[in-house]
């Protein structure tokens, strides 16, 4: 793993250097600000199942496919552009270190984003202590759940981006890839969201892994555990290995492309 | 202990092979490097010289062949060679947004310099590149083309390589520039190993120990400029300028090497002198005997005397050329 902290400092510098990132990020937020601020102000009269707090984890999530992109189109395609990927695959550092270091990179970046989204229900705590009671804010399990699910997603989201990014030489293209490959994947987890589940007894080892396959469906209703503080450990892992899925394969192409 | 005992090269290469698809890249290639020699790699485009090149700085694998660099098998550690050697890629891409000392500081951590000695390395390698503080504080990207490349020649220099890699340094570069690039590996003579390709003939004559000329995947030829030139040379050449008649001249020459040819005559001057050229098959001794009976006859006015070594370029085009040859050849036999 030598130069994985390098190349992670190195991209991080890079990410926040660039304005493209600024901009998606300004208005990714701005736009979820407002759709917080109306959700919260109007949830009462709602019967929306999930908590406030869990919603905004899930206009974080849905709202993904527009800033995911930006964070990790550049990654590979523009070094494969450039001709640089060469150059910094001539140091002592191997493909998967480049390909984590990459990833882990827009990952944080990705957590730093989502950490400001957190800000706007600590804002409420703070100015509107009363309301926020009434909305569970207070709820240490929710803000446990839901910053996992959060985070289990944005890995395996910004592993998602990376892959798309490592298998073109144009930026647009890998933004429009990572687009789509992570719209179709929000698509599977709503229209399979409250189906019924005919896979969670587990009895032996090909069942547990059929059911963490299959955990993308219900991913929404797996989000209503997280936010109660119910931690699935089936999404955890399912996750886990479309974010190793990904990364092999990114790291697999560099390959390719050495070769 | 043996004191006899010869170094082991820095790189060891044999029956190296390569294919992309169908085409065959490199043909089982053999040679060798010594400590601080500094080795040329020649050949059209195509010839297999950037493959062999990548490959030795491990960034793709062979297809059969051993190759060893630095101690290292690349076969089996294609990664750890890396530590060892200092690789300049084809065109040098290098990230635009960098500064010059920014980004020698990426790569030298990069390559697993610290503290003090990467600082010590950083200042060492831009001073052996000429480059003075002023452009170490500007983006690379606003950079000319001769200074980019001192860039990447910085950079394959930070981490005290034993083998540096230099594929085509100096395309592109002015006299002046490939001179400043010639002038640094004079710096490191003997300290570090060079492998340099370059289509610049008089670059790599200037500048190299040793050549290696590839044509088709293939050596066609080995050695240093005066072994090339006995090997694909097989007369001397030699120019005079003289006033006096063809027959004469050839007549006292010939008296010498009967064997001596007249290969041209050019007028010279409005007074009559000519430059005469002549090829003689034997060699440098009986055109040094030429000259000295043409000083001893009083009727003989010659007024400048020259003895032509053939160039690198000469010794390319005939090795490449005998390839050439034998590949048309097999063509035809393949058509037929």
């Amino acid at each position: 793993m030598q130069g994985f902290p390098v190349i992670l400092r190195q991209e991080l510098f890079g990410l926040f250097v660039s304005p493209a990132t600024y901009v998606a990020s300004f208005y990714f937020l701005t736009l979820l600000s407002f759709g917080f601020r109306f959700f919260i102000e109007g949830f009462s009269d709602t019967d929306w199942i999930l908590p406030p707090l869990a919603s905004l984890v899930l206009g974080l999530l849905f709202g993904s496919p527009a800033l995911i992109p930006f964070l990790t189109m550049r990654s590979f395609a523009e070094e494969r552009r450039l001709g640089t990927l060469e150059t910094l695959l001539s140091a002592p550092v191997s493909n998967l270190t480049v390909v984590l270091g990459k990833w882990a990179a827009c990952y944080l970046f990705f957590v730093l984003i989502s950490l400001a989204a957190f800000c706007f229900p600590l804002i409420v705590c703070l100015f509107f202590p009363v309301q926020a009671s009434s909305r569970g804010f207070n709820n240490s399990e929710q803000w446990f759940g839901c910053g996992l699910y959060l985070l289990v997603f944005g890995a395996s989201f910004s592993a998602i981006g990376i892959f798309s990014s490592s298998i073109t030489k144009n930026q647009m293209v890998a933004g429009m890839l990572t687009f789509t490959l992570l719209t179709l994947y929000l698509s599977l987890m709503t229209i399979s969201f409250a189906e019924a589940t005919e896979y969670a007894n587990g009895d032996d080892f090909s069942e547990f892994i059929f059911a963490c396959v299959g955990s993308m469906f219900q991913g929404l209703a797996k989000m209503q555990a997280f936010s109660l503080g119910v931690i699935d450990l089936q999404t955890i892992f399912h996750q886990f290995s479309v974010l190793f899925y990904f990364l092999f394969l990114a790291s697999l192409k560099l390959d390719c492309i050495t070769k | 202990m043996n004191s006899n005992a010869k170094p082991l090269p820095i790189v060891e290469v044999v029956n190296l092979c390569k294919n992309y698809g169908l085409i065959q890249a490199l043909k089982g290639i053999s040679f060798s490097i010594g400590k601080g020699e500094i080795v040329g790699f020649l050949g059209p485009n195509g010839a297999g010289k950037s493959t062999t090149l990548r490959i030795l700085s491990g960034l793709i694998p062979a297809d059969s062949g051993e190759a060893r660099v630095c101690g290292v098998d690349l076969a089996e550690e294609g990664g750890e060679v890396r530590q060892h050697i200092g690789y300049l890629a084809e065109n040098n891409p290098l990230p635009e947004d960098f500064r010059v000392i920014e980004y020698l500081n990426f790569r030298a951590s990069l390559k697993g310099l610290k503290g003090s000695r990467k600082k010590n390395r950083i200042k060492s390698v831009l001073e052996v590149c000429d480059l003075e503080r002023r452009v170490s504080e500007r983006k690379i990207g606003n950079l000319s083309k001769g200074y980019r490349q001192r860039v990447g020649i910085a950079d394959s220099l930070l981490a005290e390589p034993r083998l540096v890699i230099l594929d085509e340094p100096t395309i592109g570069l002015d006299p002046q520039q490939s001179a400043t690039t010639r002038k640094m590996m004079e710096k490191l003579r003997g300290e570090v190993s060079f492998i340099l390709s370059s289509h610049i003939l008089s670059e790599v004559e200037a500048c190299c120990d040793r050549m290696i000329i590839l044509s088709h995947g293939q050596i066609v030829a080995e050695g240093t400029l005066v072994e090339l030139q006995a090997k694909y040379i097989s007369s001397v050449s030699f120019e005079l300028v003289s006033k006096n008649r063809k027959i004469f001249l050839l007549k006292v020459i010939r008296d010498i090497a009967p064997d001596c040819e007249l290969i041209k005559i050019d007028p010279v001057e409005i007074d009559g002198k000519r430059r005469f050229a002549f090829a003689c098959p034997n060699d440098e001794q009986s055109v040094e005997e030429i000259l000295k009976k043409l000083l001893e006859i009083h009727e003989v006015d010659v007024s400048e005397f020259r003895i032509c070594r053939p160039d690198l370029e000469t010794i390319f085009l005939r090795a490449t050329k005998q390839n050439w040859k034998e590949r048309d050849l097999r063509g035809r036999g393949r058509i037929s």
